[in-house]
């Protein structure tokens, strides 16, 4: 019974309401752990997907209820997906001057505190990239360093889309690997 | 002390890494994202592995300036050789280099059309662009485009958003527009084509131009779009779906409207998007899938939001930043 989706059961909504904000904070419980990830993974920001999880959180409570989607979760996850692609979007269009590399303004600067392990990180990364291939390591760059989509990677080295992100997933692969071995 | 990881570490490792690249195309499958949840749930290692790989993401995303920059010179220098003198200059400036490049090419001196030339267009903001062989390119608010002129090849690739095309015809150097996944080969032509994601829309105002989808190959080569034509690609079923379009009507966009036959809302926005000073977010993907039919003026883009209520179920709250469509408290 879905009396909270008819027309004018304004009173009548009071009890389906609870129940929907009850249904999506199980939901959301159920799932965040997997959300942040699902946002982190795509914002390289954790603090930004927890904002951005939060505001979907908002979202769903603000719809009116979810008797008509099939799968809750896959709708939650499709919400958090084109949430973050807004976002991406938005600081995309930040930096759509052309990047260029002798200038240091557009970058972000780390915390203080990240800076010590940071500083060796970054050698076993640059090991770990010189162990690669030239095109892996080169899309992983562009692609994490620059900021480039898949795409337009594809087309400046003229590979497949899929071609390049195989490259991207394999040297953060390479990377992870070198990492657990040599930090401790 | 090094020690040795048990092969099932390394396989997990690989795994969620391959996971990591995948949720990081701009728009992932459905069903890519229903795999992964399989996969991130059933283990908390698997979370865990995943993870590890998105605060590495993190951590190179957030380097500081001189760490990105031995990063590109090692492993992707594409633009070291590029004079520095010509490194400060902003978009407008990179037609000068195009031009140059194109001359200095052409004269077998070093080749700086090697290195793909790229253009942005800030948000309602159209540009207007001369490719290095008389081609011009009309470009859209919020649009990328690369335009590769190495080895006397014309390549182009719209990033995203959209761009109308005058084509120098020159038949030893085909003219080759990728959008994603489908390929537009022009054959003597003027041709309008945009990208919201990977479903790309291409209308021929002049000329034909050639289509080709990922499924196309030698036996299957694709189909041809003439002038008054449209084609519009569906990722989801890999086909185009033809209809004819009155070429006044084509790239209405140059003339500060917006123009959308039976498209989904979704689209819409995102296109609106590229004009709006406050993005619009649809924060009900249901209402992604409404058809609307109509104009939108670059100039009043904000009422016409404000009058979706009168034709959609959906109201409309905005603040300083943005704007957000929910579906209507019914």
């Amino acid at each position: 019974m879905d009396k909270s989706n008819q027309d004018g059961g304004a009173d009548d909504g009071k009890a389906g309401t609870g129940r929907h904000h009850e249904q999506i904070r199980a939901l959301y419980e159920e799932h965040h752990r997997a959300l942040i990830a699902f946002l982190h993974s795509r914002l390289s920001s954790r603090a930004d997907a927890q904002e951005v999880a939060q505001e979907v959180y908002v979202r769903l409570l603000a719809l009116e209820d979810l008797s008509h989607v099939d799968s809750p979760k896959a709708f939650l996850f499709r919400m958090a997906a084109n949430m973050s692609l807004d976002q991406l979007r938005k600081r995309a269009v930040r930096a759509a001057a052309p990047i260029d590399p002798n200038d240091n303004d557009w970058h972000v600067t780390p915390l203080p505190e990240q800076h010590a392990s940071a500083v060796q990180q970054w050698k076993v990364v640059q090991q770990a990239l010189r162990e690669l291939p030239a095109k892996t390591s080169k899309a992983f760059v562009m692609h994490v360093i620059e900021g480039r989509d898949f795409s337009v990677i594809a087309q400046a080295m003229k590979l497949s889309e899929r071609m390049v992100r195989y490259h991207v997933g394999h040297a953060m692969a390479h990377c992870r690997e070198r990492i657990e071995a040599e930090v401790p | 002390m090094v020690t040795t990881r048990p092969a099932a570490d390394a396989a997990l490792t690989r795994a969620a890494a391959d996971w990591w690249a995948r949720l990081r195309e701009p728009e992932p499958a459905a069903q890519t994202i229903e795999q992964w949840l399989a996969w991130v749930q059933a283990d908390p290692r698997h979370a865990e592995a995943f993870e590890q790989a998105c605060q590495l993401g993190e951590n190179l995303h957030a380097a500081d300036a001189s760490t990105r920059d031995t990063l590109l010179r090692a492993f992707a220098p594409e633009r070291r050789p590029r004079p520095r003198w010509l490194a400060g200059l902003a978009v407008a400036a990179s037609l000068l280099v195009a031009v140059l490049g194109w001359r200095v090419a052409t004269h077998g001196g070093p080749d700086i059309t090697a290195q793909p030339q790229r253009y942005a267009s800030g948000i309602g903001q159209n540009q207007d662009i001369r490719l290095p062989d008389g081609s011009t390119v009309q470009l859209g608010a919020a649009s990328t485009l690369t335009a590769s002129y190495a080895k006397g090849q014309r390549a182009i690739a719209l990033g995203t958003g959209e761009a109308f095309f005058t084509v120098t015809h020159d038949q030893a150097h085909p003219f080759v527009v990728d959008a994603g996944e489908v390929r537009i080969e022009d054959l003597g032509t003027a041709f309008n084509v945009r990208r919201t994601g990977q479903q790309v829309t291409v209308a021929v105002t002049q000329g034909r131009v050639r289509l080709q989808a990922p499924g196309d190959n030698k036996r299957q080569p694709g189909m041809e779009l003439m002038a008054g034509q449209q084609a519009d690609y569906d990722p989801r079923r890999g086909v185009f779906s033809m209809s004819s379009v009155s070429v006044d009507h084509v790239a209405a966009w140059r003339d500060n409207r917006l123009e959308f036959v039976n498209e989904p809302l979704s689209t819409v926005i995102a296109n609106v998007n590229r004009y709006s000073r406050r993005p619009v977010q649809i924060a009900d993907p249901r209402l992604g899938e409404l058809t609307f039919t109509g104009t939108v003026k670059i100039n009043t883009i904000d009422s016409w939001i404000g009058a979706l209520p009168r034709v959609f179920p959906v109201q409309v709250s905005s603040f300083a930043d943005h704007v957000v469509l929910d579906s209507a408290a019914r």
